[in-house]
């Protein structure tokens, strides 16, 4: 039943794969922290027309399925684009920066999937960040206003500091989750891990071997993470007791 | 840009429930059956393996540990796949996509519920154990009798946000070619090709009121039950 190896060639495929999935979801992790940060100071904010916003964006975000989403971006988007736009999308763009650097023009599909992933996951790392700055007492934010900060201020440079140290080993989690929902983009036909694992699959029949790696990866990308998340949490205790003995 | 509702009334009752009763049972329909069937076997496997989690030592806990680490580093999609694969293989039947998906669907919430039961059980002190010990009840009769009946009140948020993600994640059958909501959606979007906004809209729609639903329904039962326990607990320190 376990049968040979893999030939080298179906190999490649994979670990193209698996540069694909860890492309995106560094792209996605760092997009999401950045807007879920805005996210955040919306939703507590203590205007009305920035926190309801942000209350409706979670609520609709995180009550519907990844995959409509993902559908929704790539087949909705796309129909309610002005005529013409799709095609320039899907057309090959390069922008050449100096000599030896040039970018490609994303293809629509990793649009969508960027897009997507980024919007959904940061309805889960808004809400990692805010109840970070929850861990952050009042005491902080009055001390802040009683130096002359303004509120954006006490944000960027008092609360915002402490909340992602506090929010870091969450943050990690959903790290991995990004990690394991990038799989959903084959749906759209992002050629990621779980995609090419299925076109090794069909194309070798060795549904073992190619579902087997395919989930190694997976596994050994999460215990990295994991492996990360111990080690940071290590430095971070070591960094109070020590500054606490000072 | 404007939208198009009459495609989604044409289309509403296969949306709603497939092509039953003349064919299969399909749609959200089928989606709310594959929630609630993942949704019982994920609690019961979700609370015998974060029992089996906390009362276990050496290797047996080590092994259990290892095997829930395994169901939580890896996709759903990638379980599903597997799952698809190997039942109708171990069993030698023809084991329905549904089957295959919801056994997927259990496993991995089971996984994260057992992370779940054992830090509810972690989290009741060690005084109740001593305290039913020293009434000479055994460790079961502990666990039943004293610390689960505490543990599950406070586990019931997690509990609800894992059957939350139960619903979202029944939308991956679609990828097995399981006739449910997301899976008939495409079916009606690539049928009637130009509206695919409004169809994704409505379906997400669907989806959002089963998800939030079962959010306020579990809202609503938490707030029935706390004002009793907070009289009795009220009672128990006044007097």
């Amino acid at each position: 039943m376990l049968g040979q190896a893999l030939a080298p060639k179906y190999l490649g495929w994979l670990v193209d794969g698996l540069w694909m999935t860890l492309h995106v979801s560094a792209v996605v992790a760092l997009l999401s922290t950045l807007l879920g940060i805005v996210v955040a100071a919306a939703r507590s904010s203590q205007r009305r027309w920035l926190a309801l916003p942000a209350a409706a964006f979670l609520a609709v975000f995180r009550n519907t399925p990844l995959l409509v989403q993902l559908f929704f971006w790539y087949f909705g988007v796309s129909s309610l684009l002005p005529e013409g736009s799709v095609e320039w999308l899907n057309a090959v763009h390069t922008l050449a920066l100096g000599s030896y650097l040039t970018l490609n023009w994303p293809s629509f599909e990793l649009l969508c999937a960027v897009i997507g992933l980024s919007l959904y996951s940061a309805a889960y790392v808004s809400e990692e960040i805010r109840a970070g700055m929850r861990g952050v007492v009042a005491a902080q934010q009055l001390a802040g206003a009683a130096l002359g900060l303004t509120r954006w201020q006490v944000l960027r440079y008092v609360i915002l500091p402490q909340a992602v140290r506090i929010a870091l080993p969450p943050l990690l989690g959903q790290y991995m989750n990004i990690i394991k929902n990038t799989s959903l983009t084959m749906a759209i036909g992002l050629a990621e891990l779980s995609y090419t694992s299925r076109q090794v699959e069909a194309q070798t029949f060795k549904t073992f071997q190619a579902f087997g790696v395919a989930t190694l990866f997976y596994i050994a990308l999460i215990a990295v993470l994991e492996m990360l998340g111990q080690l940071l949490q290590r430095r971070q205790r070591l960094a109070v007791t020590g500054s606490t003995r000072r | 840009m404007s939208m198009q509702f009459s495609v989604l009334t044409d289309n509403l009752p296969y949306l709603l429930r497939g092509a039953y009763p003349d064919g299969p049972l399909g749609g959200a329909a089928l989606t709310v059956l594959l929630s609630v069937g993942s949704a019982l076997a994920s609690a019961i496997l979700g609370l015998l393996l974060g029992i089996g989690l906390s009362m276990s030592r050496g290797l047996l806990n080590f092994l259990l540990a290892a095997l829930i680490g395994f169901f939580r580093a890896i996709p759903v999609l990638m379980l599903i796949f597997w799952t698809y694969f190997l039942l109708p293989m171990v069993f030698h039947v023809d084991v329905p996509g549904v089957l295959s998906v919801m056994c997927a669907l259990a496993l991995i919430g089971g996984a994260y519920l057992a992370h779940s039961v054992h830090a509810g059980i972690s989290g009741i002190g060690a005084g109740q154990w001593d305290a039913g010990l020293s009434l000479g009840m055994t460790r079961l009769a502990v666990l039943r009798h004293v610390v689960l009946p505490q543990a599950l009140q406070m586990m019931l948020p997690s509990f609800v946000n894992q059957w939350v993600t139960l619903i979202k994640d029944s939308s991956l059958a679609y990828i097995v070619g399981v006739g449910e909501l997301s899976f008939v959606a495409t079916q009606v979007n690539s049928r009637v090709m130009i509206y695919p906004a409004e169809i994704f809209m409505f379906i997400g729609l669907i989806y959002f009121l089963l998800c939030s639903g079962l959010g306020w329904f579990a809202h609503w039962v938490a707030g029935y039950f706390r004002p009793a326990q907070d009289k009795r607990l009220l009672q128990a320190t006044t007097t």
